[in-house]
This record gives structure tokens, C-alpha cells and sequence, in this order.
């Protein structure tokens, strides 16, 4: 039987050379690669970032050592039972006031933490109140902060800089200030809600204030301003405009009014599994169904669409109608260079000359500074010379 | 992105070029971080799948190893290969999110925590091969992982992966070693 375990080993290890050899020859997912990329471009040129700042090893070994201490605690305490809802809403606690007022603090204050309590406001001092997930907010003297219908911390007057730590995938932190939503993955910023005005500053990292259905990012050292007066609360599916908006260097893009990902993202997973599989009509489906509901997930989907009916399904007119399709539903979406070039693509790869060459004079003027402006120019030069 | 990539999948530039497109990059020349992301995303996506970083956190995780990269260029001395550095950033992010993950694994074991969704195949990955191989790799510890990673699909050479685990050249070998033996290993339990 010797000969029958080395054979086994051999074609083991055969196996084992084959799918390292196909390993290395992955492509992966080139939307994603582009969806990342259209991210980088918003952000600041190489030239102008900022280098990181050295990071302080005392905070974090502090706060380790205090959620140490604090496991063992809940651990040695707290019964082995989930906690009800009636438990957590008896700790809630909103001291911060009564802390932050006290003589001689000139620190702010930490407050217990709290999910959805009473208003907190301060007085002549300061106040740092430790809000769920992580995340900490430093209230200026005179301000307030309370939680809205979705229990989400929602500055009503004041200064407020917050910190939020990374967010688990597909999970967003949201702060409201008037009528607009702040929404982060996890980064440092300043809220400020004056009579008639909103502010947001970006420490670090990335956020996006939206309102309704329209948002705008802003990126590290960005500030951004918009007007509170005669405009609706944030809620979902509202289209209100963002004029009276000032906003330094980040630019405004229409999306969807949803922050975190909704079941959405799940079907659009799913449509990429099946497309993966080799089932691009069910894909289509999925996707077709996903681009029907809202939020980043939609986008994607109403942008992914085009790709399985000119990659999966041959169908090229097809897909440059679904693109055509998500640039008039998301003019200024997070994918819209890559729809227009798509449609680009695909009309010049059907031979559709003149409607390629329209196509690559519009990117042209849309995007005078793209980096795909060279691309661009030399397919549209091929197209020119194709017979 | 290495220059001894066994199987020549990747088509890297010659060093001047890297070293070019450095300089492009540190006069301003705007075109040149998009060649160098053109150049260098596919096998940063690779890799950090490779290394098992799930592919809802994959997009975030690159973006977050080219911010460190256009960051740290005005740094960049040249000591290492560019892809090299490139290689030592991008690792460093996929430790400390596969340590986030095992945290959050550990967590979901308390009784109180919700359990941690199942992690969902790629979806952009047809081979059910390439599937059984990721659960191969998963068995190794994240080192041996790294090591294999990096020579058996990366393609780079030992004193290279030296330079991006910041270890000897044969704690490389020995780990090396180690991790092919237990791959085998694990993959002739699943095969026959």
C-alpha cells in the first residue's frame, strides 16, 4: 500500500502547485478596485497630505488596562444572562451636567456611558461624554447634545468634537445636527450648531453630511457650512437641495439618504456570488431588485447591472441603457466617472463611432482634470482612426 | 508587484521605473498617483485576500494601505524595493485587522454577544480550488500565512519577505518550511 500513499502525496502536492499557480494569477474584483480608487480621488493630492502624526503609547496601554480591569469586573459581577432593555435603560445615566458644572474641573468631564438619556448640557465647563461603540464626544461650555428618534447623538447647540473609533464592516456612526446627518466610518471631527448655521470640521479620516438624499464628503482638513432654516429634518428619502451649502475643497455628490447598509448590501453579495457562478440572469435579478431600494448598495447595484449585461449576459446596448440609466439617477454619484467611461467602452467597443466619440468629448469637458483624460483621449483618437 | 514573481503574472516595471514614479509622486505630478495605484492595487487586493482579509473589509483595507502609501512616500527612502515597502505596509494592515477579527471572534463566545455573522466567499472568486485553499491557509497561523503568502503567491524572494516581517532571513526559511509541511498536510486530510 506504499505505493498507493505516495501516489496520494503526489497528486497532493500536484493539486497543492495548481491552485497556487491560479492564486497567483487572481484578478479579484475590479469594480471594487475602482470603487476604491474613486474614493482616493477625492482625497487630497500625495503631495498635500499630511504625514501621520506619531501616535502616544500611554492612552492606548491606559485604556487597555481600564477595559481589563473592567472585563474582570463585569465578569466577577454581571450574572452570565444578556442584559434586558430594562437593565441598560435603568444605568442610563446623564450625570455630565452636574459633573461638568462642578468647581475646579478644568478637564472635561467623563461621563458613564450613555446610548439615548436626557439632554445633556453644559454650563461654563466643558463635558466629555462616552457615547456607545467607543465612540467619545468634548461638548464646549454652552452646548447641548441629545439623541434623536433613532437614538443617534444629535447636536442641538454648540461645539462638539467627536471621536469615533473604526466601525465593524457595514456599520456606520451617525450624528444629527439640524436638518443634516453626519455619517463616518470612523474618524475625528467638530460639530458646530450656531442660530442659523451648521458647521463640520474633519480632523481625521473621512465623513459625509448628508441631508435627505443628497450628501456631501468632506475629507481631512475639510470644513464645511450649510444653513439650518427652512429645511426639513433629516429623513429618508427627501431630496432637498444643498444650496447655501459653503464648502471648502470637498465636492457635493447626489447618493442615497441611507447611512447604514441595509438589507441591500446583503442582495448585492448575493448577485455577486451568483455572477461569480456563472448565473449572470440571476444576478440580474438580484441586482435589479437591489437597485430598487436605497443607499450605497442601490448605487453599486444600479451600476453593477450594466456590467452583467455586457459581461455576463453579451447584451452591450443593454448595459450602456442600465448605465445611462445610473447617471440620470445618480448624477453625481461615487461611480458616475466609471459609468461614463463604461458607456465609453462599451459604444466603442460595439462601433457605435459617434456616439463614442460624443461620449469621450463630454468626459473631456466633465472632468477637465481627470487622470483618465489621457486614456480617454487615445481611445477616442482609436475610435477616430478606426474605418 | 515583485520583481521575481515565479509565475510572471505580474508585470512589474523595472526598479527605475518605481523609482520614477516616486519622483513624479514627491514633485506633485498628480498623474502619478494613479499610475501607481493602476500598478500596485491588483496585487494589494491579492495579497490582503490571500492573507484573509474578508472581502467586506477588502475595500476599506486597501484604501487604507494606499492612503499609508501616499503618505509615507515623502519618506520613502529607498532602502527597500518600492513594492517591497508597499508589501510591509500592506501586511502591517492585514495583522491588525486579522487581530481585530480574532478579538471580535473571541468576544462573540461571551454569552451576552451576538454571534459574528458567518464570513462569506468571495464573491468574485469562480474556483472552488481557490476556496478550499483559503480555508487551507486559514489553518496556519497568521506568520507561517504571511510567509507563504508572500513567497508562494507574491513570488518574492526570502530577504525580501525578511524586510517586510522584520525578521531574519531564516526565521523566514524556518517558517517557510513549516508552513508548506502543514499545507500539505492539511491538504492531503482534505483530499484523500
Amino acid at each position: 500500500m506504499k505505493w498507493l500513499e505516495q501516489q496520494r502525496a503526489d497528486d497532493t502536492e500536484r493539486w497543492l502547485g495548481e491552485v497556487l499557480e491560479a492564486a497567483r494569477q487572481r484578478t479579484g474584483d475590479e469594480v471594487a478596485r475602482r470603487r476604491v480608487w474613486s474614493r482616493l480621488e477625492g482625497l487630497p493630492s500625495g503631495k498635500d497630505l499630511p504625514a501621520r502624526r506619531a501616535r502616544s503609547l500611554a492612552l492606548p496601554a491606559l485604556v487597555g488596562a481600564l477595559v481589563a480591569v473592567s472585563v474582570v469586573a463585569v465578569l466577577w459581577v454581571v450574572p452570565a444572562t444578556r442584559p434586558t432593555p430594562s437593565s441598560v435603560a435603568a444605568k442610563r445615566v446623564a450625570p455630565a451636567v452636574a459633573s461638568a458644572s462642578q468647581p475646579g474641573s478644568v478637564v472635561p468631564q467623563v461621563a458613564p456611558q450613555v446610548s439615548s438619556a436626557t439632554p445633556v448640557r453644559t454650563g461654563r465647563k466643558p463635558a466629555r461624554v462616552a457615547l456607545a461603540g467607543g465612540a467619545g464626544v468634548e461638548l464646549d461650555a454652552n452646548s447641548v447634545l441629545s439623541w434623536d428618534a433613532e437614538r443617534r447623538p444629535s447636536v442641538e447647540r454648540g461645539q462638539a468634537r467627536f471621536e469615533v473609533p473604526h466601525q465593524a464592516p457595514g456599520e456606520r456612526f451617525a450624528v444629527s445636527a439640524g436638518p443634516y446627518l453626519i455619517s463616518v466610518v470612523g474618524t475625528k471631527f467638530h460639530v458646530g450648531v450656531g442660530d442659523d448655521r451648521v458647521s463640520v470640521e474633519v480632523e481625521e479620516g473621512v465623513v459625509e453630511v448628508w441631508r435627505g438624499a443628497r450628501s456631501v464628503r468632506l475629507v481631512e482638513g475639510d470644513s464645511w457650512a450649510g444653513p439650518i432654516r427652512g429645511i426639513a429634518s433629516p429623513t429618508l428619502g427627501r431630496r432637498p437641495s444643498l444650496a447655501g451649502a459653503s464648502l471648502r475643497r470637498a465636492s457635493s455628490e447626489d447618493g442615497p439618504a441611507r447611512v447604514a447598509n441595509g438589507p441591500g448590501s446583503v442582495e448585492l453579495t448575493e448577485a455577486r456570488t451568483a455572477l461569480g457562478e456563472g448565473r449572470p440572469e440571476d444576478a440580474l435579478a438580484m441586482l435589479t431588485h437591489c437597485t430598487k431600494g436605497v443607499g450605497p448598495a442601490a448605487e453599486n447595484a444600479a451600476y453593477e447591472v450594466g456590467r452583467v449585461l455586457r459581461d455576463g449576459l453579451h447584451r452591450p446596448q443593454a448595459a450602456v441603457a442600465a448605465w445611462v440609466a445610473y447617471r440620470t439617477r445618480f448624477p453625481r454619484g461615487l461611480l458616475r466617472a466609471e459609468a461614463d467611461l463604461s458607456i465609453l467602452e462599451t459604444l466603442a467597443r460595439v462601433g457605435d463611432k459617434a456616439a463614442a466619440l460624443a461620449e469621450a468629448e463630454a468626459f473631456l469637458a466633465r472632468y477637465p482634470n481627470s487622470e483618465r483624460r489621457d486614456e480617454v483621449a487615445k481611445l477616442a483618437a482609436r475610435v477616430r482612426g478606426a474605418p | 508587484m515583485s520583481q521575481q514573481n515565479p509565475a510572471g503574472s505580474q508585470q512589474p516595471g523595472p526598479l527605475a521605473e518605481d523609482k520614477a514614479l516616486v519622483e513624479r509622486f514627491r514633485n506633485g505630478d498628480t498623474l502619478a498617483s494613479r499610475a501607481l495605484y493602476e500598478r500596485y492595487a491588483q496585487p494589494v487586493f491579492r495579497f490582503l485576500s490571500a492573507l484573509g482579509v474578508p472581502p467586506e473589509e477588502r475595500e476599506d483595507a486597501a484604501q487604507d494601505v494606499f492612503i499609508a502609501v501616499y503618505r509615507g512616500l515623502k519618506q520613502f527612502r529607498g532602502d527597500a524595493q518600492l513594492s517591497t515597502w508597499i508589501y510591509r505596509i500592506a501586511a502591517r494592515h492585514a495583522s491588525h485587522l486579522g487581530r481585530r477579527r480574532r478579538m471580535r471572534s473571541f468576544l462573540s463566545l461571551l454569552p451576552w454577544h451576538e454571534a459574528e455573522p458567518e464570513p462569506q466567499d468571495d464573491p468574485a472568486e469562480k474556483a472552488s480550488d481557490l476556496r478550499l485553499l483559503d480555508r487551507l491557509l486559514d489553518k496556519l497561523s497568521p506568520k507561517k500565512r504571511m510567509v507563504l503568502v508572500l513567497f508562494e503567491i507574491e513570488g518574492l524572494g526570502v530577504n525580501e519577505i525578511a524586510i517586510v516581517m522584520g525578521c531574519p532571513p531564516n526565521t523566514v526559511w524556518s517558517r517557510l518550511r513549516h508552513a508548506r509541511a502543514e499545507l500539505v498536510k492539511a491538504a492531503r486530510r482534505i483530499t484523500t
